[in-house]
């Protein structure tokens, strides 16, 4: 069976946010990616590294996570396949929070001085990355808006949204059916919840037949119901297909 | 490590946790329960009308070992 090179799905991720010409998807596809699995809850890179790597997501879920002085943990930002949640840290050398995998995954990693020299002799790929982490930065800001200003109830729907439209976006799922086998704990560290209070509120929105889970499959079965509990509106994912927010 | 589970009442509706958290004891199952009453409260204090909110922490075996409630009084 033909493998599926690495590059694909950062290819398609870029496509999603920027028009990529021919030449540079070339360049791009012929970058060295070298693969790496990780279990569920593994560290990739850890506060305070000074990786000489940036990885890709090629498959699973990571977190952004930042830990406070008593122990608790938030996840900043969920990175789904394409996405390359460090490309910060080839401008900013020392990592400021820690990668976790929040469910089992495999990650692509790729050299600094490989991505300098692409972002040296194209500039219209350094382009993309640059919008690629303004996208991720504005995703950031949604998060802070989520956690610190919705209730539980629409935190947790707008996060659910969020998922399934960038999970869509780049074909890892098909209609409204998202296989999410992340532990209600690391929803709750995301959204700044307890585990008790996450567990609740899924409960509603199942009773209000917004959604429908069997074991980790998440089906939003009334999904403009999500998007309006979720006070969801994708336009800050800044994706160019703008109609995949409103299907 | 056991499991406990954390039923939620509302206006003396019972929504029934039957997922469970792993807890080292009794005691990390209470400070797990009384994190959820903070938060439920929180989404309450909107419509503070008298009734009492509760957590009900039960064992596996589905007896119940902890009553946590508060009420929320708007007058």
């Amino acid at each position: 069976m033909a493998q599926v090179p690495s590059s694909n799905i950062l290819i398609r991720k870029l496509q999603t946010i920027s028009e990529l010409a021919e030449p540079d998807i070339a360049i791009l596809g012929n970058a060295r990616i070298e693969e790496k699995q990780y279990q569920a809850n593994a560290d990739i890179l850890r506060d305070g590294d000074q990786p000489t790597l940036s990885f890709v997501v090629l498959d699973g879920m990571i977190g952004s996570t930042k830990m406070t002085g008593d122990g608790k943990r938030q996840i900043t930002s969920f990175f789904v396949p394409g996405d390359i949640p460090d490309l910060h840290g080839l401008h900013l050398s020392v990592m400021d929070c820690t990668f976790t995998a929040l469910m089992p995954s495999r990650v692509g990693f790729m050299r600094h001085d490989a991505l300098r020299s692409i972002c040296d002799q194209h500039p219209s790929i350094t382009t993309v990355f640059w919008r690629s982490t303004l996208v991720d930065a504005a995703i950031y800001r949604e998060w802070v808006t989520n956690v610190g200003r919705r209730d539980a109830y629409t935190r947790m729907a707008h996060i659910l949204c969020e998922l399934i439209v960038r999970l869509r976006a780049v074909g890892r799922i098909e209609d409204h059916v998202a296989r999410l086998p992340i532990t209600q704990a690391a929803l709750g560290d995301a959204l700044g919840l307890s585990t008790v209070h996450v567990n609740r509120v899924l409960q509603d929105l199942r009773r209000d037949g917004l959604i429908s889970t069997v074991g980790s499959h998440f089906h939003a079965t009334d999904w403009s119901g999500l998007v309006r509990a979720g006070d969801f509106d994708g336009m800050y994912l800044h994706q160019r297909a703008a109609d995949v927010l409103r299907q | 490590m056991a499991r406990y589970f954390f039923d939620s009442s509302v206006r003396d509706e019972l929504i029934k946790d039957d997922e469970g958290i792993e807890c080292d004891g009794i005691e990390e199952a209470c400070r797990e329960g009384m994190d959820g009453l903070r938060d439920l409260a929180l989404e309450f204090f909107k419509d503070p009308d008298g009734q009492q909110l509760a957590i009900y922490v039960r064992d596996e075996a589905g007896e119940r070992l902890l009553s946590l409630s508060i009420t929320l009084q708007g007058s």
